[in-house]
């Protein structure tokens, strides 16, 4: 745990974290529907074997922000969850901090904190400032360092009214933010977040992630993400890691992957008039045409050209030059490597 | 140990707080828990109403088994543990997993909230024991050594309880429903832990099958010290037998939490 003020100082030129051929599999029964399947598994149960991680191999520096991308199934948790030695892998090895996640020492679990945006850490039935004085008594932080850093945290998080109300009674929003300070209250060097804002409004959202930089700027904490929101992402990972069917597809700077997976932009066009003809070829390749609005798809190295040629030969209202959406961009490397 | 001890006040305080927030089913579960031997003891005086017989059951009168249930309430209550029940559940909705990420074994938190349950419930249940006691008439042969040695055995009893219900509940990591394991290790109290008839009245088989077994040293052995039942040989033999299965019970918990934690990815985690 950091004292007031420092930063984490964990061997500066060392990973945080470091994997290697990390593989996890479940053994999973699987039956087919019906009466008769389901009495003949009680003589003869079938299992699969389904791999969840595989060969996972990567480090994180000190400070860095990672976000871990992927479909749904495709082993981000599972990977979080070893990494916080909630599981154990099948084979492989990892290190955080320095320890073996899942000896689950003591002195590892007090350096950490996972937050899980589907899970609650909080007891439902009292007020957060319950849960609160618990947490610093489990992870034996003193009290009146602890409730000063309460005090810190719900002014960052703009909670202190939520603090004396039920759990129970706070919107997902309210109750994700009470999480949040919890999870933060030992003053975790690692902090795990599992789909932090997840059915949260767009403010809440801002809200959270501004907050997540703002810790990780404040005391150096190391932060791995996984989120399906990719404004989590673009907001505040520079490096991604994405995986799917368990498997790492891309590790490096999110710019890198776009450039690429996608080494274009688009042109959106406003015209004054449709074109009868059409557009001429040469400009470029149309992504989507309607009416007088036209989204064009143009190699980077070929931008200034084209947009020139564009305003000198057609009847343009407005002109607008975009990168491509960070979603097409990741669902196509799904698809560039199935 | 400073560090355990304010973490554990600290559960202790939470969960008093919670059952202050449902106070009328904290009641109605405690409440519940005096029914069995309250049935039990209705049964076992009308069979000792017999003078063809001398009016007894064995070595027990009417007043006799006054007292053993009545005592078996309170012991009972003492010793009651509910893990082998609520883990289940508690691995299926990820419950388990957040208590896990904390540097402390879980097993503190069930312990802290055991102890809360019995305290704020005792508050409720002691007039009800007063009634009883007043209504049935209870009979005790008690002696300095029965109430010294029946102390120290229900707090055996309290450990061994809550330690070999934990261990029950560990089957929760290899299975989903343990609350049927739970109703089990129930009915083993009932027969076997002196529930429905002291121990000493089981046929052959069954009363030495009760030695092999930790229900008997959770409930009937320290019922039976504090009615004033036990020889002073019974005595150091029973409170041995508890320790034994106290050391037996803390060794296999530790084992069995090892191999267990290397399961927990089987079901929800």
């Amino acid at each position: 745990m950091a004292p007031d003020g420092i930063t984490f100082a964990y061997h500066a030129h060392m990973p945080v974290v470091t994997t290697a051929n990390l593989c996890k599999s479940f053994r999973v029964p699987q039956r087919e529907p019906g009466l008769a399947a389901a009495l003949r598994s009680v003589f003869r149960r079938k299992y699969t074997v389904t791999p969840a991680v595989v060969d996972v191999c990567f480090s994180i520096e000190p400070g860095e922000i990672v976000g871990f991308l992927g479909p749904n199934g495709a082993g981000k948790t599972t990977t979080l969850k070893m990494l916080t030695g909630l599981l154990h892998p099948t084979s492989g090895t990892a290190s955080v901090l320095g320890h073996t996640p899942w000896k689950r020492e003591p002195a590892y679990l007090r350096r950490i904190s996972l937050v899980m945006g589907q899970r609650s850490q909080l007891n439902w039935d009292l007020p957060a400032m319950d849960s609160f004085l618990v947490q610093l008594a489990v992870y034996g932080v003193d009290d009146s360092q602890g409730r000063q850093t309460i005090d810190e945290l719900a002014e960052l998080l703009e909670l202190k009214e939520l603090l004396k109300k039920p759990v129970r009674n706070l919107s997902l929003g309210e109750r994700m933010k009470c999480e949040l300070c919890l999870s933060l209250l030992h003053r975790p060097e690692v902090l795990f977040l599992d789909e932090p804002t997840i059915g949260v409004d767009i403010t809440m959202q801002t809200r959270i992630r501004q907050f997540i930089a703002d810790y990780n700027r404040r005391y150096g904490a190391t932060v791995i993400l996984t989120s399906h929101y990719m404004a989590d992402v673009t907001a505040l990972c520079k490096r991604i890691i994405v995986i799917n069917h368990g498997a790492i597809l891309f590790d490096g700077p999110l710019a890198a992957l776009v450039d690429r997976i996608a080494p274009f932009k688009l042109i959106a066009i406003d015209l004054e008039r449709e074109l009868p003809n059409g557009l001429p070829p040469h400009l470029g390749e149309v992504i989507t045409a309607e009416a007088r609005k036209l989204t064009l798809r143009v190699p980077k190295d070929a931008i200034a050209a084209a947009t020139s040629r564009i305003l000198a030969e057609l009847p343009v209202l407005d002109l607008t030059v975009q990168d491509p959406p960070i979603e097409d961009v990741i669902t196509s490397v799904f698809h560039v490597k199935k | 140990m400073k560090p355990l001890l304010r973490a554990l006040a600290a559960f202790f305080r939470a969960d008093m707080a919670t059952m202050l927030q449902y106070r009328g089913e904290s009641v109605l579960w405690a409440v519940w828990g005096i029914v069995y031997p309250a049935v039990a003891m209705a049964m076992w005086q009308a069979a000792a109403n017999d003078p063809a017989d001398g009016s007894r059951v064995g070595a027990f009168g009417r007043g006799g088994f006054a007292a053993y249930f009545l005592l078996s309430m309170i012991v009972g209550h003492l010793t009651t543990a509910w893990s082998a029940y609520e883990m289940g559940y508690f691995v299926r909705h990820g419950t388990y997993s957040t208590w896990l990420l904390q540097p402390l074994l879980p097993i503190w938190r069930s312990a802290a909230g055991n102890v809360a349950w019995k305290l704020f419930t005792t508050v409720i249940l002691a007039p009800l024991w007063l009634f009883v006691a007043l209504w049935a008439r209870p009979h005790f042969d008690l002696d300095a050594l029965h109430v010294v040695a029946g102390v120290a055995s229900v707090l055996l009893a309290m450990a061994i309880a809550f330690v070999w219900d934990y261990i029950v509940a560990l089957a929760a990591f290899w299975t989903t429903r343990t609350d049927a394991i739970g109703e089990l290790w129930f009915g083993g109290m009932l027969l076997f832990g002196g529930r429905l008839a002291p121990v000493e009245l089981l046929p052959g088989p069954l009363y030495y099958l009760s030695y092999a077994l930790p229900h008997q040293w959770s409930l009937g052995f320290p019922t039976e010290v504090l009615i004033g039942h036990a020889s002073p040989e019974r005595i150091t033999s029973g409170l041995l037998w508890q320790a034994l299965w106290l050391v037996g019970g803390l060794a296999l918990f530790r084992f069995g939490w090892r191999v267990s934690i290397k399961r927990y990815s089987a079901v929800g985690a």
